[in-house]
């Protein structure tokens, strides 16, 4: 399959998706409640199904406003540090724990042990220990992306195929260049594959992180701010955003992939 | 290297894969491999040939005997003894170019020197075109033979090939064993070269060793005393044709 196949086929699922969002919302509007209960309390005026109009003048109010440029800007500095400090640890420790068998013997329970805990569950934790600057913010994604790209990384050394390293040795090659010239470039697919789901996966973290000493600007709070209101328009532009973001990164990440992989042959 | 010692010698050469079951792969094997000659080793499928390249390799230590290289004992690979596998292991993710060169990258020789070495393979096998492509552009037989010259590059004094052209189609291994023989000539080296093709051991050998089924150990041995260079001639020669029908009693005996 092509590129613009591709393209083409992405953009008719959104417009599509879009379009019976706009007809669902037409037809809800005035048959769904405007009045929600919320806790304790009735709200009043709250729209269930905004229509794209409201959404639009949402959408405006927030851009020209400065708050959602700001939130952008803010949660994804975020990210990309935590992505960027989170993936050059986790893929040296993969490397090293792929590599070298005795380490891999020592760090793999504790890699299991802590594979799936969850960002919530490390959140007050990090707040105790790094106080509820940008610091716990950074780290706890950095925490997540970690775990997942040394696994990525770790699964990419060991899966190297045995017969290229033993063609190095016979050709003479000592462990260092073996390491470079070989284990490199036949983990980095598996590598990369690990920095695109962590990559997502920040995105989702941050989300939780910005609950922590909660300020604008920045997306978790606007999402949270707009829960308490509540404001459905400001929500779906918050989720919306978020996933155009994420959208972004793997975009980013998957021609820099392209580029870096053409020796694999791919079948169409 | 002391005087006389054999480029390859295996003597009394066991090996067992460990296990529950432990497999007993050789058994009691002497070969002692002369300098410069080409020497098949032809046996049934799981006869054990690969384990016995892989020993000579320096990838597996035999469980009981010892082998030589030039007198003194293999104790890992080593360049001095060329290798190439069984499994297509050309580096997918370097050039043609680059795989030539990876061996006298490994020795440390600048960009210049390498190039000339690989400039003049590449040349010999007839992939100039082909010098900056990667391997997914290459057939089987063009990878099988870029494995081949990417050990010359580095010119061993011994070759081990295992089954090289098992898994090309007739046309293209005819076309490979041509290459390899014009190489060999060219060029004089001790070879070991494993194959279960009775003709194909007879078009490039001086010498063909048989192995019996497993446990494998030397069961025949024959001189093939046909003339060089071999060309399409030999192949249906009367001499090679009258050989290969000997060769095929010993092997099914």
């Amino acid at each position: 399959m092509t590129g613009a196949v591709k393209i083409r086929r992405a953009v008719i699922g959104l417009v599509t998706v879009a379009a019976l969002y706009a007809f669902a919302s037409e037809i809800g509007r005035g048959r769904l409640p405007d009045r929600v209960w919320l806790g304790a309390h009735y709200v009043e005026n709250v729209q269930l199904l905004p229509t794209w109009r409201s959404l639009a003048e949402e959408g405006t109010f927030l851009i020209e406003s400065g708050i959602l440029p700001s939130s952008v800007a803010v949660s994804t500095r975020r990210v990309m540090l935590g992505l960027l400090l989170g993936s050059v640890a986790g893929i040296l420790l993969g490397l090293l724990t792929g590599w070298a068998a005795h380490v891999e013997s020592l760090a793999d329970p504790w890699v299991t042990f802590f594979r799936y805990t969850p960002a919530l569950a490390l959140l007050p934790l990090y707040v105790v220990w790094f106080g509820y600057g940008e610091a716990s913010k950074v780290l706890l994604i950095a925490t997540n992306v970690a775990m997942i790209t040394l696994l990525g990384a770790q699964h990419g050394v060991r899966g190297v195929p045995r017969v290229y390293l033993d063609a190095a040795s016979s050709l003479g090659a000592k462990r260092w260049l073996r390491f470079r010239k070989i284990v490199l470039p036949a983990a980095f697919p598996s590598i990369f594959a690990s920095v695109r789901i962590a990559a997502g996966l920040a995105w989702v973290t941050i989300v939780v992180a910005e609950l922590i000493d909660a300020r604008m600007p920045s997306l978790g709070y606007l999402l949270a701010l707009s829960g308490a209101y509540p404001r459905v328009p400001s929500m779906l532009i918050g989720i919306a955003t978020v996933g155009a973001l994420v959208l972004a990164f793997d975009l980013l990440a998957l021609l820099v992939h392209a580029r870096a992989t053409r020796w694999m042959g791919r079948a169409g | 290297m002391k005087a006389n010692a054999a480029p390859l010698e295996a003597a009394d050469v066991s090996y067992a894969y460990p296990g529950v079951a432990p497999t007993q792969a050789l058994q009691g094997l002497n070969l002692r491999v002369k300098e410069n000659e080409f020497l098949a080793v032809l046996g049934p499928v799981g006869c054990g040939k690969t384990t016995l390249l892989r020993i000579f390799a320096g990838f597996l230590r035999p469980t009981t005997g010892s082998v030589r290289c030039a007198g003194s004992g293999i104790d890992g690979p080593g360049r001095e003894r060329g290798y190439v596998l069984q499994e297509q292991s050309i580096f997918p993710w370097m050039t043609v170019r680059e795989n030539v060169e990876f061996g006298l990258l490994a020795q440390g020789l600048a960009e210049p020197d390498r190039r000339r070495v690989s400039d003049e393979l590449i040349q010999l096998i007839g992939l100039s075109a082909f010098e900056a492509a990667h391997p997914k552009d290459l057939s089987a037989g063009m990878s099988k033979m870029v494995e081949v010259v990417r050990v010359l590059a580095t010119d061993p004094s011994i070759l081990l090939l295992d089954e090289p052209f098992g898994a090309l189609d007739a046309q293209t291994r005819t076309r490979m064993q041509d290459a390899l023989a014009r190489l060999w000539e060219r060029r004089k080296k001790t070879v070991v070269f494993v194959t279960h093709d009775v003709e194909e051991a007879l078009y490039l050998a001086d010498r063909i060793v048989v192995l019996s089924e497993r446990p494998g150990r030397v069961k025949a041995e024959f001189a093939v005393g046909l003339p060089r260079p071999r060309s399409l001639e030999t192949r249906f020669s009367g001499a090679l044709l009258a050989m290969k029908r000997q060769v095929w009693d010993a092997l099914v005996s």
